[in-house]
């Protein structure tokens, strides 16, 4: 049986039918191309960041170490006051004490009210600088606040160094252009800095990532 | 009742110059009966160990936080009823409705003055 002819206009409309299926295929390859194409692009500008994150992260141990040092020095400095402020009130205990004993010796001995006067007058003093010393112990409570807000920041820190050092796992491999074995070593790392995220980094782990990246 | 000068007082906190100042009042105050622990479970063993008539505690400790020894001593048969003094920076209102919530004696906010802390220790004992 022969087949029925088909006239030119009609194949025309045929092959503009099979255009048309084409174009939204073509066009989706297009837009994906172009898709693609902007992650790179924002991907290698984010990596160009990695240099001053490293900066930063490497910084970041040495801010604190200074304020874990100056946490330490306020601590022992305190105890210096204390010590001294404590051997003062011991001594104004036995001053008092005997101050106690001559007052009632010189009334037993009926001497001069001007003189026991004067006893009474010097017992006195010493409570009101008694009073003083207990001002400036509690003064030194000042240490403790600083100690706690130290340790705040050093918690913060510890925080930032993490994420920066994700940063830098994450980008690493794709500034250099890694091959499969280094991406897979990044996610190695990465696992690792996630163990550590609830605890003081390890300073071996973050020198130890930095050194697999390049940085020294 | 008023306060035994010669019960035993057990002064908690971490940082040692606070443990310090906190002695050094309650030794001016006529207290000289004194121990000391660095974390609320440090404190706990001690307590449980011997008899103690007051409590001086901080609220942030490391292994044990303060309000977290609290509930513990108010929870024990032996210890509930040892008098809790919290000594810390924590101002908050809500952190104070916790530490009263979980039987607190009473409460001095740091930096404290000597005459604060003798007041409170005044009407805890009256």
């Amino acid at each position: 049986m022969a087949q029925p002819r088909v006239t030119p206009k009609a194949q025309e409309a045929v092959d503009e039918d099979d255009q048309e299926e084409k174009a939204p295929d073509t066009k989706l390859y297009e837009e994906l191309g172009e898709l693609a194409r902007f992650i790179d692009t924002t991907m290698k500008t984010l990596s160009e960041f990695s240099a001053p994150v490293n900066a930063s992260t490497q910084q970041l141990p040495q801010a604190q170490s200074h304020l874990l040092n100056l946490k330490a020095q306020t601590e022992q400095g305190t105890h210096r006051v204390m010590l001294e402020v404590e051997a003062i009130q011991d001594n104004h205990a036995q001053i008092s004490t005997m101050l106690k004993d001559m007052t009632q010796t010189l009334q037993q001995a009926k001497a001069s009210p001007a003189l026991v006067q004067q006893m009474a007058t010097l017992g006195q003093m010493l409570g009101q600088d008694d009073k003083r010393l207990l001002d400036i112990m509690t003064a030194l409570s000042f240490q403790d606040l600083v100690a706690q807000s130290v340790n705040k920041l050093v918690t913060i820190l510890d925080e930032v160094e993490h994420k920066l050092l994700q940063l830098v796992v994450v980008f690493g491999p794709y500034q250099k252009q890694a091959a499969k074995p280094d991406q897979g070593k990044a996610s190695e790392m990465l696992k690792q800095l996630e163990a550590t995220k609830n605890t003081s980094m390890d300073q071996d782990l973050a020198d130890e990532i930095l050194k697999q990246f390049g940085f020294s | 009742m008023p306060a035994d000068p010669n019960m035993k007082i057990l002064v908690v906190d971490d940082m040692s110059t606070m443990r310090r100042i906190v002695k050094n009042i309650l030794k001016q105050l006529g207290f000289n009966n004194l121990e000391e622990a660095e974390n609320g479970q440090e404190a706990l063993t001690k307590l449980k160990a011997d008899t103690y008539g007051f409590v001086v505690s901080d609220w942030n400790m490391p292994v044990m936080m303060g309000i977290d020894m609290l509930r513990a001593i108010r929870a024990d048969e032996k210890l509930k009823k040892i008098p809790v003094l919290m000594v810390t920076a924590e101002a908050q209102k809500e952190n104070l409705m916790e530490a009263v919530q979980a039987g607190v004696s009473n409460y001095v906010v740091k930096p404290f003055t000597a005459e604060t802390m003798q007041d409170k220790i005044n009407k805890i004992f009256k």
